[in-house]
């Protein structure tokens, strides 16, 4: 039985937040140690395309912006208030944006519902100023927006890698983590969203925002528990994009702390892997898990089955790669006779073919590719484990059978290859074991 | 509407066992013979009637749980017995001041693997159904699986497959294999049971004993919603 349920925010009014034409930042501070200045010097570093107004009635300029008092004061029309100011004076000052226009907020400051019952009277005001002036506001308590290709960072840290992974994430750090990974390894995000206490956008919203949303391939969430159970399953059952989820807050201990972190019912833990599972969602189980099946849901196509042909040059990461390949429904299986005598001619001696192929410390980038010339049509995927320095590794993999690529312990050399192979779009698993347990979610 | 559920929300009460009974066999799930009955001599009648060996299990509004109750025996095999049970059972009913509506006789079902079946309500995502292995199964290992209703075929199956246990349903060490088709069958069953019946907030099903052709529902318990009973 279908309960009702609020409707999703339109996309003009997300839109105000991810893609504005101007900004005021109200809350904007001279002083470099404070978010309000940070925030501001961001937006400005990052490149944001439009105008930048620091709101602050005791500065006369910040950054070399002309500083002004109140949004009254801004001439010109203003798409998204990014709000850092004390909690008490955030309802009223959403009200005044609304009557001056903005169609957005982002609301940074905490005090709200995280601490208490009058936090949580506050927060109802504001959602109240929010439904009067038909805004839609991100927050409170949350580390902001960054929405790389727009540009837009009203965030921090300061981060530009465009990607397409959509992070959604009710902790701050939490996201900014992933994406800060992502940046490392020239890899990127979409938008990052640091949700906070939810008082009116949430999860659903943007997972029906983000299912549109043209830069984006995957969409990768940090929650402590859904907020409106039926919209959130409305919001999955429409999205055709991959949905990776981490769900915070399994054990009694984790519950609680969720609910005193951002007031979230985190619910009984079974219920959400039986609705994950029910819903094709894709379950991490930790942050690292929220990077890689994103990583690879984004980069790599779907298998077509489980026959996984494992090359190596480290007999070791090999054996690790086939116990996690049996345990996630993967099939290491054997190589077909022809194929084996075809590879024990063109190989050396020493090199053990069978699957895993080992082809040991002195493999070339060279036999990499005898072999997957040799074995392509035999299997849905060949994993390539890159166990040592081998250069050049980044010119023999294609795309067709997938090549999952692993790569570890090949030092300056692997650092070299691995943004190699991410220019190119080919995703690279650290080790054996995270690099399969992300093959698996593409069954 | 069921009629058995008719009558316990105009009464404002949960199901007793029989409503339990024929609410599950209106939907075509297979419960044990059984029958109601409020007299010593009723219940022995109903005994040679069902055919022996039969289970006696205390009628009341006001017992929940009917075994630490003293409200349950099993594998009675004579007239004796039956008797005699039906007298105890009652007086132990009536020293907790339970109200008795009568006393159930059924069919002891053989012996097969035990799953339980349920319907709880989940704070966040309403009715959900629950599957798990009987016994130390669900109480210790909490290896259980859980879906929202409506349930499709593949999330039954799914529900079946997913748990730890699972290997026992298959047939281990020279036992035969469970009627895993019976199974998925009485998952949908149910699910549908609580889909065209949202006055029902809890089933309990528990145990099922599956055997390798078919399954019985030995103990059902189905819980309503709480509300004013209508005069």
């Amino acid at each position: 039985m279908p309960s009702p349920f609020p409707s999703f925010k339109s996309k003009e009014a997300l839109q105000a937040l991810f893609r504005p034409s101007s900004v005021a930042v109200i809350g904007a501070s001279t002083a470099p140690e404070k978010l309000g200045y940070q925030i501001f010097k961001n937006l400005l570093d990052a490149g944001f395309p439009g105008k930048v107004h620091p709101i602050n009635p005791k500065a006369p300029e910040i950054l070399g912006c002309p500083c002004y008092s109140n949004i009254d004061a801004v001439p010109d029309q203003v798409d998204l208030a990014v709000i850092i100011i004390p909690a008490p004076l955030v309802a009223d000052t959403i009200r005044r944006c609304g009557s001056r226009g903005v169609k957005g907020a982002i609301v940074i400051s905490g005090g709200f519902s995280e601490t208490g019952p009058e936090g949580e009277v506050m927060q109802e005001q504001l959602v109240e100023a929010a439904q009067e002036s038909k805004m839609a506001v991100i927050g409170p308590n949350c580390q902001g927006v960054n929405n790389p290709h727009h540009p837009l960072c009203a965030s921090w840290p300061l981060l530009t890698r465009r990607g397409p992974v959509a992070v959604i994430s009710q902790s701050g750090t939490v996201g900014a983590a992933l994406m800060d990974w992502a940046s490392q390894e020239e890899l990127g995000v979409s938008t990052f969203v640091s949700l906070g206490n939810r008082a009116d956008v949430d999860e659903a919203d943007l997972i029906h925002y983000f299912a549109q949303d043209p830069n984006t391939e995957t969409i990768a969430i940090y929650m402590e528990g859904v907020k409106v159970a039926p919209k959130f399953l409305e919001a999955v059952r429409q999205c055709q994009k991959p949905l990776v989820i981490l769900k915070a807050g399994r054990t009694p201990k984790g519950r609680k702390a969720a609910e005193s972190h951002t007031r979230s019912l985190a619910g009984r833990d079974e219920v959400y892997e039986g609705v994950f599972r029910q819903f094709s969602v894709h379950r991490a189980n930790d942050l690292e898990q929220l990077y890689d099946f994103s990583k690879a849901l984004s980069y790599l196509p779907r298998l077509k089955g489980p026959r996984l042909l494992i090359v190596t040059s480290s007999g070791g990461s090999a054996i690790l790669a086939t116990d996690v390949a049996e345990m996630t429904g993967l099939d290491v299986a054997s190589l077909p006779d022809q194929v084996a005598q075809r590879l024990r001619e063109v190989l050396p001696k020493h090199c053990i073919v069978g699957n895993p192929l080992d082809l040991t410390g002195d493999a070339t980038a060279q036999m990499y590719r005898q072999v997957v010339e040799a074995a392509a049509s035999h299997f849905d995927a060949i994993a390539l484990i890159f166990g040592d320095p081998i250069p050049g590794a980044s010119e023999v993999v294609g795309r067709d059978p997938l090549q999952l690529v692993i790569y570890l312990g090949g030092a300056e050399v692997e650092r070299q290859e691995r943004l190699l192979f991410h220019r190119k779009g080919i995703p690279v698993f650290p080790t054996p074991e995270r690099g399969i347990q992300a093959l698996s979610h593409l069954l | 509407m069921a009629l058995a559920l008719g009558r316990a929300i105009q009464e404002g009460r949960n199901l007793l066992e029989p409503e339990a009974y024929e609410l599950l066999a209106s939907y075509g799930v297979s419960v044990p013979p059984h029958k109601l009955v409020s007299s010593a001599e009723e219940a022995e009648a109903a005994a040679t009637e069902i055919g022996y060996p039969v289970v006696t299990k205390i009628v009341s509004p006001d017992i929940l749980h009917k075994t630490e109750a003293g409200g349950v025996l099993l594998n009675l095999n004579d007239a004796a017995s039956v008797k005699a049970a039906y007298g105890q059972i009652t007086e132990h009913a009536r020293q907790g001041k339970a109200a008795v509506r009568g006393v159930l006789i059924s069919r002891m079902a053989p012996p097969g693997t035990e799953v339980i079946v349920g319907l709880t309500q989940d704070l966040q995502f309403g009715p959900v159904m629950m599957f798990g292995l009987g016994g130390i199964f669900v109480e210790v290992y909490q290896d259980v699986s859980f879906r929202l209703i409506p349930l499709a075929e593949r999330d039954a199956a799914a529900m079946i497959h997913e748990i730890k246990a699972f290997p026992l349903l298959q047939g281990v060490r020279g036992k035969k294999p469970a009627d895993l088709k019976a199974l998925t069958h009485l998952l949908l069953k149910v699910s549908q049971i609580a889909q065209e019946n949202p006055e029902i907030s809890e089933m309990d099903l528990n145990p099922v004993l599956v055997y390798e052709k078919g399954l019985s529902v030995v103990d059902a318990r189905v819980l309503l919603h709480q509300r004013a009973p209508t005069a």
